[in-house]
């Protein structure tokens, strides 16, 4: 790991309370997550992975524990999630196993919402829009429907999207679950270019295992804990 | 960029649909306030119009638009001098049923005091005024009848010389001017029968019997109008003629009253419980469509809100869709108003007064939908997107 986290997660829990008694979803884990670094979450279902990307991508709180962003503490136990928003907002870029591209919107026009909403002006949103499709080779595809992309295309709009705010944390949930094995590969050598040239911590969830020669690290989770690091 | 325009704009024909909903809604709106102000102008047409300060009427009755009413046929030589008159007219008004080129027909035929009566008080749309001559009709257009027309009337022809346009009564019939003389000679229309079994009646006698009115019934005129000199106190005038204890006299702003408050005071009622019950109805289907719209961007809203979009780009999302519904259904129910309502029966009066109430109704209730949209979008969180 080189340079300071971006990320830092202390002791983070979530626990359900269920008819069945007390679901411990993820139980006391801690990991940082430098600039530059792209890190793999690997694990079973149901090992505590998605409920680590809801906390730390500010979207849950949790049971006890602490998010940190780049040394200010953002997340306990009793935060309030609305004012998180802005924090969200400039701070982490969100990629998930589907798309979610807003579907009466154009590939431009999804990824320039994101900087809109940051209140830049709409020209200049649209043109970085194109420069970070471009970017992604989809200059030709700016002014699509995401209706009219493949699965791939929407993805790599989504990565654009995630992308437009120049956050220093880009979280993503099974990106390449939906995709085959080449468009799934081509996204993840995305987020290892992000990673290095745009010096992001990105933090990956994946059960794909095709692409792990690319993760600086990877971490186990089972049954709620972080079970192993693992270097390549 | 506004989302709402872009959405509105990725489902038009939708859209469409929507706005034409809403638009046959709002247009209900306003055919029944229309309705409503039409019939109401045009029961106070005559009353408005014809230029008398009051009305002398039957004793003990509330006139000719409000109950049957007869005065004495010569009335009016009697008001006539009364002190602080300027002049008189006699006026009659009843129902007829006639036959003209093979189709029955219905005017309401209105007695005007020709040549006292010089029509200033009534626009033509066609022809001239009652010369003073008998058999001379001056018709609303409503009736079907064009100058020149032959109508025949009791037992005689009418000649129609002018046409007006929306000149009707309160239930609508257009109306039949004809001069006092003729008026009384079509309301005294019998068959012979009828002439024979009277007169056997009467043996042949001149009966004056407890309900053979005192006031001439057989006169046919309806009332006498006054118009007051200037200086003349009208409360003495009236308390003058009502002395005689035969004749009640009433102000034109109490028949208006009567008009208003008596005749159609059900109807009015009734129009403008069904104006609000169609509001109601608009209020819950807006509300409906606003919120079914939302609930079907419950994705879209998370995912605002997942990449931070603050509350006002929902508020502003789901506020100016709600805008859009009611601007596009507005001008859609204006549009089709204009087209539609000149083929109604009755008329329909658009007053721009009425018009700009409905918009602000439509407002409120378009933002009552967007506040049902909003508070439904609040409750849904960023982590929806996931789901």
């Amino acid at each position: 790991m080189s340079g300071a986290p971006v990320l830092s997660v202390r002791e983070l829990s979530r626990h359900y309370a269920t008819g069945a008694g007390m679901v411990r979803a993820l139980d006391g884990v801690s990991l940082d997550v430098a600039a530059g670094e792209l890190v793999g979450i690997f694990g079973p279902s149901g090992s505590g992975k998605s409920t680590f990307l809801m906390l730390a991508g500010l979207l849950e709180n949790p049971t006890s524990g602490e998010v940190w962003l780049a040394g200010e503490r953002v997340s306990h136990a009793g935060a309030d999630l609305d004012a998180l928003r802005e924090t969200r907002r400039r701070r982490i870029g969100f990629v998930f196993q589907k798309a979610n591209l807003i579907p009466f919107l154009s590939a431009v026009e999804n990824v320039a919402l994101s900087l809109e909403i940051a209140d830049v002006s709409p020209a200049d949103a649209r043109a970085h829009g194109r420069r970070l499709l471009a970017a992604l080779d989809l200059a030709h595809r700016a002014d699509h429907l995401p209706a009219k992309l493949s699965g791939g295309e929407q993805q790599r709009v989504a990565v654009a999207r995630a992308l437009a705010n120049t956050p220093p944390l880009i979280l993503a949930d099974e990106p390449t679950a939906a995709l085959d094995s080449v468009r799934g590969r081509q996204v993840m050598e995305i987020f290892r270019r992000i990673a290095g040239t745009r010096g992001a911590a990105v933090l990956v969830i994946t059960h794909d295992p095709r692409s792990t020669d690319l993760f600086d690290r990877i971490v186990h989770f089972e049954d709620g804990r972080m079970r192993a690091k693992k270097t390549d | 960029m506004n989302l709402a325009l872009k959405d509105t704009l990725h489902a038009p024909t939708r859209f469409a649909l929507t706005a034409l909903g809403v638009a046959f809604l709002v247009m209900a709106v306003i055919g029944m306030t229309g309705l409503y102000r039409g019939i109401v102008e045009d029961a106070l047409l005559i009353l408005d119009r014809i230029d008398a300060d009051l009305w002398v009427v039957q004793g003990e009755r509330a006139g000719p638009f409000a109950e049957g009413s007869a005065v004495a046929a010569d009335m009016d030589r009697r008001v006539e001098g009364v002190p602080g008159v300027a002049d008189v007219r006699r006026f009659t008004q009843f129902s007829q049923q006639f036959s003209f080129a093979g189709t029955s027909r219905r005017a309401t035929v209105t007695g005007v005091d020709v040549p006292r009566d010089d029509g200033h008080w009534l626009p033509l749309a066609e022809g001239r005024w009652l010369s003073g001559s008998r058999y001379e009709a001056v018709a609303d257009a409503s009736t079907g009848l064009v100058i020149g027309d032959q109508v025949p009337l009791a037992r005689d022809t009418y000649t129609v010389v002018g046409l007006t346009r929306h000149m009707v009564d309160s239930a609508g019939d257009g109306l039949l001017f004809v001069g006092i003389n003729d008026a009384s000679v079509i309301a005294q229309r019998r068959t012979s029968e009828e002439i024979h079994l009277a007169r056997a009646a009467r043996n042949g006698a001149v009966v004056v019997t407890a309900d053979a009115s005192s006031v001439a019934q057989e006169s046919k005129i309806a009332a006498v109008l006054v118009r007051l000199d200037p200086a003349a106190d009208a409360s003495h005038v009236i308390a003058a003629m009502q002395r005689w204890g035969d004749v009640r006299v009433m102000t034109t702003g109490e028949q208006r009253d009567l008009m208003l408050n008596a005749r159609l005071w059900k109807l009015r009622l009734q129009i403008l419980t069904f104006t609000g019950l169609i509001l109601i109805i608009t209020a819950i289907v807006v509300s409906l469509i606003v919120y079914t719209m939302t609930i079907e961007k419950r994705h879209e809203i998370a995912l605002l809100k997942l990449i931070g979009a603050r509350e006002n780009v929902v508020i502003g999302l789901i506020g100016q869709q709600a805008a859009l519904i009611g601007i596009a259904g507005y001008v859609l129910a204006i549009g089709l108003s204009w087209l539609i309502f000149p083929l109604f029966p009755r008329r329909v009066v658009m007053l721009p007064s009425d018009l700009a109430q409905i918009a602000l109704a439509l407002a409120l209730v378009c933002a009552a939908a967007a506040w049902v949209g909003i508070a439904r979008a609040s409750r849904v969180g960023a982590r929806e997107v996931l789901s």
